[in-house]
């Protein structure tokens, strides 16, 4: 569970500097705006995995999925959201499965170099 | 002080969400119900529909397939995650998020009636957080302009909240 109070709200930096690039150059935040579209963003959070929950509830799952998500989304009114993070949650899924294969493909090569020198032992042994 | 005032504040506002939530559950559900049943009456009727609706139930298959393969994926992914947050965040490749996954998933996991959320799904959600607070403070500048001025004021997130549908569940939880 949460530990500490401060664990709640989304770290300022990063909404500030998610706020900047969204707006055009040149535009400012107040920090009074700054903090209420943070809060702004906690309510969301919650909002969103409320009708998550419901809705993963409603096809008898414990577990909330990406794709619960996406339909909460477009219940929610927020169906621009959906295409764009679409797109981002294949390119998650890319990098999740990279590495993956990384760690599987560091882990086969150990495994092939030692079947390599298997090989060797092995020929070495026909040739003499 | 001040944020266990707030603590307990947005807990009162996951009560309210939760009732709103509700609300719309059963507004939903009549609408699930009375498709169900449609869909019902023309397996039994329509024999000439049968085709599509066989492809329509294939459909619904492989989705139930795939979330299942999804959630079995779940204890893997926990322990991806972890290793992911970290490599990722110092990694070459573009962050494919900003915002902490931990500090997400904590936010959740204050739904009592969560249970475990798929690594995907506190992705998903971290990013649509993002795409929201982009989306409102673009809002909120637009009422900045309407003003002739160059800094956002609250003034401007709140005429943004009351006055776009979708925002309309921020009401009353700007109070604090």
């Amino acid at each position: 569970m949460v530990e500490r109070i401060e664990d709640l709200n989304l770290p300022n930096a990063v909404v500030g500097r998610l706020i900047k690039d969204a707006l055009p150059e040149g535009a400012n935040v107040s920090k009074e705006a700054r903090a209420a579209i943070a809060r702004a963003a906690s309510v969301f959070v919650i909002f969103l995995t409320s009708s998550s929950t419901t809705l993963a509830r409603k096809q008898n799952h414990k577990t909330i999925t990406a794709a619960n998500i996406l339909d909460a989304l477009k219940q929610l009114e927020f169906e621009s959201f959906v295409e764009p993070l679409s797109t981002d949650l294949e390119a998650y899924r890319k990098a999740v499965k990279d590495k993956k294969d990384k760690a599987k493909s560091s882990s086969a090569t150990a495994v092939a170099n030692n079947s390599s020198a298997n090989d060797e032992e092995m020929e070495t042994e026909k040739t003499s | 002080m001040v944020t266990l005032k707030t603590f307990y504040l947005l807990i009162n506002q996951l009560i309210a969400i939760k009732s709103f939530a509700r609300f719309q559950k059963m507004a939903s559900e009549e609408l699930f119900s009375a498709e169900f049943s449609e869909e019902i009456l023309d397996k039994q009727d329509d024999k000439e529909e049968q085709l599509e609706i066989v492809d329509e139930e294939s459909e619904i298959v492989a989705e139930v397939k795939e979330i299942e393969t999804e959630s079995a994926d779940i204890a893997q992914a926990a322990t991806v995650e972890k290793a992911n947050s970290t490599s990722e965040n110092s990694g070459p490749e573009a962050r494919l998020f900003q915002l902490p996954l931990t500090r997400i998933r904590n936010l959740m996991k204050l739904d009592p009636d969560m249970n475990i959320a798929s690594t995907e799904a506190v992705f998903v959600v971290t990013r649509s957080t993002e795409l929201f607070i982009e989306s409102l403070a673009r809002e909120a500048f637009s009422y900045t302009t309407q003003s002739k001025k160059k800094t956002v004021q609250k003034r401007d997130v709140d005429l943004a909240i009351s006055s776009v549908d979708s925002l309309m569940f921020l009401d009353g939880a700007m109070n604090f």
